[in-house]
């Protein structure tokens, strides 16, 4: 028995010798330059290849983790130390969340990076409530527009133009509506936005300090509701409908049956396979422009780099080598985006019809509050354009506007 | 249960445990055991040496500890270590699986774990000060490079862009240098100086740390400081932080930014201006009592609670009679097309949640839904508060009756037939039978199984999430919709409230709804004891 037991111990402790050699090796492997960058799988490939050249003349090496998209800002405020990435792909309305976490650096590109940017990209990426700093270097750029069947319908350079043809399509193929844009019962005040910029709608007024202020709130602003019987007149004629979401527009719109189609880039490709004669355009102005939001997307350092002694390199990274025009264009062209950099232009024709669908866009607004507003704007779409019950436009917004207000505080 | 040594001689039957206890007390036993005590250790040291690299001192106390404790159970050679043997691996798992988690709900419910509060204090001291740097007026841009002065001390050398100027820069300040000593390469970036050697390569990166600390005083306050390895630009400071007084001063106008307790430094006359990063602080009773006084948060509460409920009770209760019904119906002995018919009621079960979940909100779309194309009807499903419920309970009842029906088919099964033949001698009809025997000896192995359902409903995120989102939205409040169950409305208080995400809040309602279903499951389980008695 005595024996057994000492030829046990012996056996476990040899196990745990081997492990401790595996264990040894693998913490030793991160001491060198490793910078490491956390991307989505559309474009885990794209930057292993631009981040690598960089690495390669530099003598350092990159480690790209993939992670879904919104799980890299959900995550950086859980992850431990040792295993946090030093850069990261980020959207530029989680600009706000990361900075007031203080999870991402400030950025300080040269006067000649900065120029190579439309300004909008970089004020997309700047905040800050007391000083306002640039935390993020812009790669990609994309928003929607209108989608129009050109077999169907002609090209409308009016919004009534675009009425008359979308309910005529409508009366043609029995559709319950006119435009295809999703919304379903959850809403989504994204795809709606439109709309909403062309009723003079706005999410946050800007203060004096040119910061966007959460305590003006314009969902339901005078503009708007004065302009709002037109979304119960078109709710009325049945030319937008809550009930419709994504799968559904989509369907409609490629099966012929509606002519017009609100979405954005990363339907470029099934358009372009779905044969159909289409042309994109910004949807026209109704009493104002009827913008889009801009969405940016980029790199950020985070502030773990500093901490792990690479705080200098993943800089370097971020504002010398990825803003350059040919890192931009890999960049983009990896999520079928148009990129940031203006001197790196997609050479996609459908992608160039997004671009110019953007004139005058609005970016989301990037602090921390948007949160309180996805859902109660998306909601008092959903009311107001459900058919049949639906509740006025006016009180649904201004419902919606108390709410938000209730809610930041 | 008799004792087994009443009987004289009962033939004993080993049953699986017995026969597997026995296997593992021989040869392969031992094996077994040093393989899997091996991998524990292994397992063990390889962790030990992450927290020897990472410094977490406790955790590797905690860790040599717990190691050294179980090897001893399993390899001491004494009796009282016996139960022990059977504990550990449960205990382990209940630990790490049960007892952290819920430490850690218990632990964030008491602070105010939100957007803007994450770091630690001296995290967000650290990196308001960065957030506070701002370019001076005329600030200038400088392309860099670190080079060694004679002596071997590590200095910049930097390239104005805009003047085309070039100076060296140490920690005492700026010194200009001569052009003609400069050569600068096509990026502006200086490539060589004389008297100075430029670093290069992979020996700059290595700098990194130094050159964080490299400042090269300017004006005032202000200083050169690298950004990355090629640029350095000109910065000052807008805050002052006074650690010995525990606060930020606003070197612009003097304006005081004291710790509020609260997670944040805030202006003395205005205390809704916090400076950005707060930190993670204890705040006590705090997040209780905004669930119970603030209207944004209590009346949603209340009223989904009272839903939460009565939607759990509602799917347990119809599921079961549904169940029940289908099940006492199948049981006829000699029935045609039994076992297909069992089948095709086990397929709801049989697939996957998430899929029937999506699907079920594809058929239920008013417009283009199939049930409302099929049965020309135009019921807004998803769209009206009413029908929204109806649509959820009615799919969590769909999906939680194919459970319920085979469960009650075997409890159904295991009653003997004799009590009910007995019954029926006594004159019962077959309502009173089934009323009076049937019923309370299937309650008997079946109310412990509707307990645990209607705990897993009341808790049924992926029902709801899936299928409504917890819409539609009626009245004022957003963050609750007429669907919104508990735990559902918790999602959304932790993900979209207010300033970004309320963590702290979220577990506060987390450990609610705990208290909330364990009263309810143990008034329920004690109740239901009174069944067994009548065995």
């Amino acid at each position: 028995m005595q024996n057994s037991l000492k030829r046990m111990w012996a056996l476990v402790g040899g196990v745990a010798a081997i492990a401790a050699i595996l264990a040894s090796t693998a913490t030793a492997a991160h001491k060198a330059i490793n910078i490491v960058i956390w991307t989505d799988s559309d474009r885990a490939a794209a930057v292993t290849k631009v981040a690598g050249d960089w690495a390669a003349a530099n003598g350092a090496t990159v480690q790209v983790v993939t992670k879904n998209f919104g799980d890299i800002r959900d995550n950086l405020g859980t992850v431990a130390v040792a295993d946090a990435p030093d850069v990261i792909t980020a959207a530029h309305d989680w600009t706000g969340q990361l900075a007031a976490n203080g999870l991402v650096q400030p950025l300080y590109p040269s006067a000649a990076v900065k120029k190579q940017f439309p300004a909008y990209t970089l004020n997309a990426f700047s905040y800050g409530t007391a000083v306002k700093k640039l935390y993020g270097i812009p790669a990609a750029v994309e928003n929607i527009g209108l989608v129009v069947n050109t077999k169907l319908a002609k090209v409308p350079t009016t919004f009534k133009q675009l009425e008359t043809e979308a309910l005529a399509q409508k009366r043609k193929s029995h559709l319950s509506f006119g435009i295809a844009v999703q919304q379903g019962s959850g809403g989504d005040a994204y795809h709606m936005y439109p709309f909403f910029s062309g009723l003079g709608g706005y999410i946050f007024g800007v203060n004096h300090a040119g910061n966007l202020d959460p305590s003006d709130i314009g969902v339901a602003s005078p503009t708007f509701v004065k302009n709002s019987g037109l979304v119960d007149k078109w709710n009325k004629e049945g030319l937008i409908s809550s009930k419709v979401d994504g799968a559904t527009a989509q369907n409609a719109f490629l099966k012929g049956q509606a002519a017009f189609w609100i979405t954005g880039p990363w339907n470029a490709d099934t358009l372009k396979k779905s044969g159909l004669a289409f042309k994109v355009i910004q949807v026209p102005a109704i009493v104002k422009p009827s913008v889009p939001f801009l969405g940016v997307q980029g790199f950020m350092v985070t502030k773990f780099a500093a901490g792990h002694g690479v705080g200098g390199a993943a800089t370097d990274l971020v504002t010398n080598f990825m803003a350059s025009p040919s890192a931009q264009t890999q960049l983009a062209a990896a999520n079928g985006r148009p990129p940031a950099n203006s001197n790196a232009k997609s050479n996609d024709p459908v992608l160039r019809q997004f671009s110019a669908a953007s004139k005058g866009g609005v970016p989301m607004p990037n602090i921390p509050q948007m949160s309180s507003v996805w859902g109660d704007l998306g909601q008092a779409w959903v009311k107001s354009t459900k058919g049949s019950g639906s509740t006025p436009a006016k009180v649904a917004f201004k419902t919606a506007a108390r709410a938000i207000a209730d809610k930041i505080g | 249960m008799s004792t087994p040594s009443a009987s004289p001689q009962p033939p004993f039957k080993p049953g699986v445990i017995a026969r597997s206890i026995a296997a593992f007390s021989g040869g392969p036993g031992l094996a077994i055991k040093i393989a899997l005590l091996s991998l524990t250790n292994g397992l063990a040291v390889w962790a030990g040496v992450v927290l020897v690299d990472r410094s977490r001192w406790i955790a590797l106390g905690v860790l040599i500890a717990a190691t050294l404790a179980i090897d001893y159970v399993y390899l001491a050679p004494h009796d009282w270590t016996v139960p022990a043997k059977f504990m550990v691996p449960g205990t382990v798992f209940l630990l790490a699986f049960q007892m952290v988690p819920i430490v850690y709900t218990i632990e964030v419910a008491f602070s105010n774990y939100a957007t803007g509060h994450i770091a630690t204090k001296s995290e967000a001291i650290q990196q308001i000060k960065i957030n506070s740097l701002e370019a001076p007026p005329n600030g200038k841009q400088y392309e860099m490079a670190p080079a060694h002065d004679a002596s071997g001390k590590l200095v910049l050398i930097l390239h104005d862009d805009a003047s085309g100027a070039v100076s060296v820069g140490t920690t005492k300040g700026l010194t200009t240098l001569p052009k003609a000593d400069v050569t600068v390469g096509p990026d502006g970036v200086p490539t060589r100086a004389k008297g100075y050697r430029v670093v290069k390569g992979a020996e700059l990166f290595a700098l990194d740390p130094v050159l964080a600390k490299l400042n090269v005083p300017t004006a005032g306050d202000a200083a050169i400081q690298p950004q990355g390895v090629r640029a350095a630009v000109e910065l000052r400071p807008t805050l002052r932080y006074d650690a010995g007084r525990n606060r930020f001063v606003r070197i612009r106008d003097g304006v005081v930014f004291k710790d509020n307790g609260k997670g944040a430094f805030a202006a003395a006359a205005n205390p809704k201006d916090e400076l950005e990063p707060g930190w993670k602080a204890f705040i006590g009773i705090g997040n209780f009592r905004k669930l119970a006084t603030n209207p944004l948060y209590r009346d949603p509460f209340l009223r989904v609670f009272v839903w939460t409920l009565v939607y759990a009770l509602l799917t347990v209760g119809l599921s079961f009679a549904i169940g029940l019904f289908v099940a006492i119906a199948l049981d006829k002995k000699g029935m045609r097309g039994q076992k297909l018919y069992r089948s095709v009621l086990v397929i709801p079960y049989a697939m996957p949640g998430f899929l029937s979940l999506l699907v079920w909100a594809g058929l239920l779309n008013d417009d283009f839904g199939v049930v409302n194309k099929l049965l020309h009807l135009h019921i807004p499903w998803l769209f009206d508060p009413n029908w929204a419920r109806v649509s959820v309970v009615m799919v969590s009842v769909w999906l939680t009756t194919p459970y319920f029906f085979l469960v009650s088919l075997g409890a159904l099964q295991s009653i003997p037939a004799e009590l009910t033949e007995a019954a029926k001698v006594d004159g019962g009809g077959g309502w009173a039978i089934f009323r009076r025997v049937t019923l309370p000896l299937l309650l008997v192995a079946v109310a412990p199984l509707m307990i645990a359902s209607f705990a897993f409903n009341f808790n049924n995120f992926n029902n709801i999430y899936l299928l409504t989102g917890g819409g539609p939205y009626t009245g004022t409040s957003s963050i609750a919709g007429s669907t919104d169950i508990l735990i559902s409305y918790t999602y959304k208080l932790a993900i979209a409230s207010g300033k970004g995400s309320d963590y702290g809040l979220a577990s506060t309602v987390g450990i609610v709804i705990f208290f909330i279903v364990a009263s309810i499951s143990g008034v329920s389980f004690y109740r239901s004891k009174s069944l067994e008695n009548m065995r």
